[in-house]
């Protein structure tokens, strides 16, 4: 055993994310006397350029914040444009809104899953080496995800920034063609979305029942996807309004991005806070799979964060299958907007948890502020957590390598878009 | 027989070349819907993978970084693919990594040609420089030569060059 054993685990680069960090670890005594998740990418002052921009802009300007989630931005903005505007958009747009934001779920989520996530699980050191022992589930996964992205092209154009939204709805409304084209797809992608919630299922976790608060958004009928109220575990629901209210963001030292805390402690956001609090809201046969695989929720184990992205997409399958079915081309895909001065605020729940968004308004529409609160962040401190808790039950006498993996898969599980560079950790272990 | 031509780029600077070459094989009157496909992606990750399943040959075209002076053409062989960062992130999933992903699950094309044209600078919404555009052209020639030879013999072109693969896989 190594009661006085040091160890100081370095990982200079956590590449490309959403954002440039690096983890330090240190244990001293058998115990962890440093451990930070530090985020050094320069700040992207998105908030400050759309500063002076006309409302219309912002719908497009704010997709450039991800490449991965452009639509979580998009729509988030244009509704709490729309709400400010008391703007009703219909229910057209309303629908193939969210049928676009399932578009990025299953690419994000299919993403994540085969070429971030599972090789971790399967001892292989990237997609490449898990395809070679799983070909026919990568191949799968790969599907999902073009599935995913001509969903997203459908409404936008393409599937990375796409420009398909604007403040009112629609530029344009794909054709009764392409949409009876793309339920045929649809429909046959949902045996293979079962098929991968089975295999998640399968692959074996390290047990690590965790303590924290599970935050999503919460819709009284549906699966919050766009729409719904902000929920906590601890029994809190509240409108978007409200939620400086009750959610604080603070400055850390070793970070860019600001770190989030509700009541005080760090909170989950993301596909499994969503299933933790919204179980009751999936289909009764998505509920039923989810009782043959073992899937018990509310679950404390972050690593069941794969099988709920993989719960995730057949339902966002399904979604997307649902409201095509009586598809017809509106009069106008859009509705004038008639700016007014004011505070638009909006959240909707991008692929990697809740993205929150503000912009005070001014007579001629133009944006005076705007606050953009993207759900790594807000994650960022529940990592921090996860590690440290995580470590503890994995045991700290493993040897170096074994701890820095550990740690690396407690970080990739939580899909940051700061460790989108998962996969590329640089060690340095000093003694 | 259906032969894909992809020119992968951007518009910053000399990262138009792969563009460039796609448009210049469109004036030259080659491309349509069903023959040959001409298409211009950017940053396509493991999305490229997709677009070989309909294709007897795929022919790639990007930028390159390795030294040479700017408007080298190099003609990639298989075992000159690098492999990326090794890294595999959704941001930084490269060509070579897609192409190595495409290996692992024998999902490449039958034949696969893949050409880089040497740059040298990335300054957005400037041209291409003047190397790099004569590359583009002098590219455009050779792959519009080999597609009208294809054309006139489609099963001895199919089978035959192969230059960036060793061999097709037949399972």
């Amino acid at each position: 055993m190594s009661e006085s054993r040091n160890v100081t685990i370095r990982v200079p680069v956590l590449a490309r994310v959403e954002g440039e960090g690096a983890l330090d670890l240190a244990i001293e005594q058998g115990d962890i006397k440093e451990l930070r998740l530090r985020i050094f990418e320069p700040p992207r002052f998105f908030e400050k350029f759309l500063e002076g921009r006309h409302y219309a802009e912002v719908p497009d300007f704010v997709a450039r914040i991800c490449g991965i989630c452009p639509v979580a931005y998009q729509v988030t903005a244009a509704q709490a444009l729309e709400a400010l505007f008391d703007l009703d958009i219909g229910p057209w747009a309303r629908a193939m809104r969210r049928v676009f934001y399932c578009g990025e779920w299953i690419q994000s989520h299919s993403l994540h899953i085969h070429l971030l996530a599972a090789p971790d699980f399967f001892g292989c050191g990237n997609a490449i080496e898990l395809a070679r022992i799983a070909p026919e589930e990568v191949r799968r996964g790969l599907r999902l995800q073009a599935l995913g992205n001509e969903l997203m092209e459908l409404f936008g154009a393409r599937s990375v920034h796409p420009v398909g939204v604007r403040v009112g709805g629609f530029h344009a409304a794909p054709s009764p063609e392409r949409i009876h084209a793309m339920r045929e797809r649809l429909a046959a992608a949902l045996p293979e979305a079962e098929a991968l919630v089975r295999w998640t299922a399968g692959i074996a976790l390290p047990p690590d029942a965790q303590d924290f608060v599970s935050v999503a958004m919460r819709d009284p009928v549906d699966y919050a996807i766009e729409h719904g109220g902000i929920a906590a575990s601890d029994g809190l629901l509240i409108d978007a309004a409200a939620y400086p209210e009750h959610f604080v963001e603070r400055h850390e030292p070793h970070s860019t991005a600001l770190f989030s805390s509700y009541r005080g402690a760090p909170y989950l956001v993301g596909p499994l806070a969503r299933l933790n609090l919204n179980r009751d809201r999936l289909p009764d046969d998505v509920q039923a799979l989810l009782a043959e695989v073992g899937f018990a929720l509310p679950s404390g184990n972050v690593f069941h964060s794969m099988l709920a992205r993989a719960v995730e997409i057949l339902l966002a399958l399904r979604e997307a299958l649902r409201l095509f079915a009586d598809y017809r081309v509106p009069a106008a895909p859009w509705v004038a907007a008639k700016p007014r001065a004011g505070v638009a605020v909006g959240c909707t729940e991008a692929p990697r948890g809740l993205l929150w968004h503000r912009y005070e308004i001014d007579a001629d529409g133009l944006v005076r502020s705007a606050r953009i609160v993207p759900p790594t962040a807000q994650n960022q401190a529940r990592i921090e957590e996860d590690l440290r808790l995580s470590l503890l039950n994995f045991g700290l006498d493993h040897a170096d390598d074994a701890l820095r993996l550990h740690c690396e898969k407690v970080i990739r599980n939580y899909d940051p878009c700061i460790s989108c560079a998962t996969h590329f950790l640089r060690l340095n272990v000093s003694r | 027989m259906r032969v894909r031509v992809i020119g992968i780029g951007s518009p910053s600077g000399d990262d138009q070349a792969g563009w460039r070459v796609v448009d210049a094989l469109t004036a030259r009157g080659l491309g349509g819907p069903h023959e040959i496909l001409l298409e211009k992606l950017d940053r396509p990750g493991a999305a490229l993978i997709e677009r070989f399943a309909d294709a007897d040959c795929v022919i790639l075209v990007d930028a390159v970084c390795s030294g040479d002076a700017p408007g080298h053409i190099h003609h990639l062989r298989e075992s000159e693919w690098a492999h990326g960062r090794g890294s595999l992130s959704s941001h930084g999933f490269g060509v070579f990594d897609a192409l190595a992903l495409a290996r692992a699950l024998q999902a490449l094309p039958p034949r696969l040609e893949v050409y880089g044209i040497e740059i040298a600078s990335l300054e957005p919404g400037a041209l291409p420089d003047a190397a790099v555009c004569a590359a583009v052209e002098q590219l455009a020639d050779q792959l519009a030569g080999l597609l009208q030879r294809g054309l006139r013999d489609r099963q001895a072109w199919a089978q035959s060059g192969n230059s960036s693969r060793r061999s097709r896989k037949t399972n």
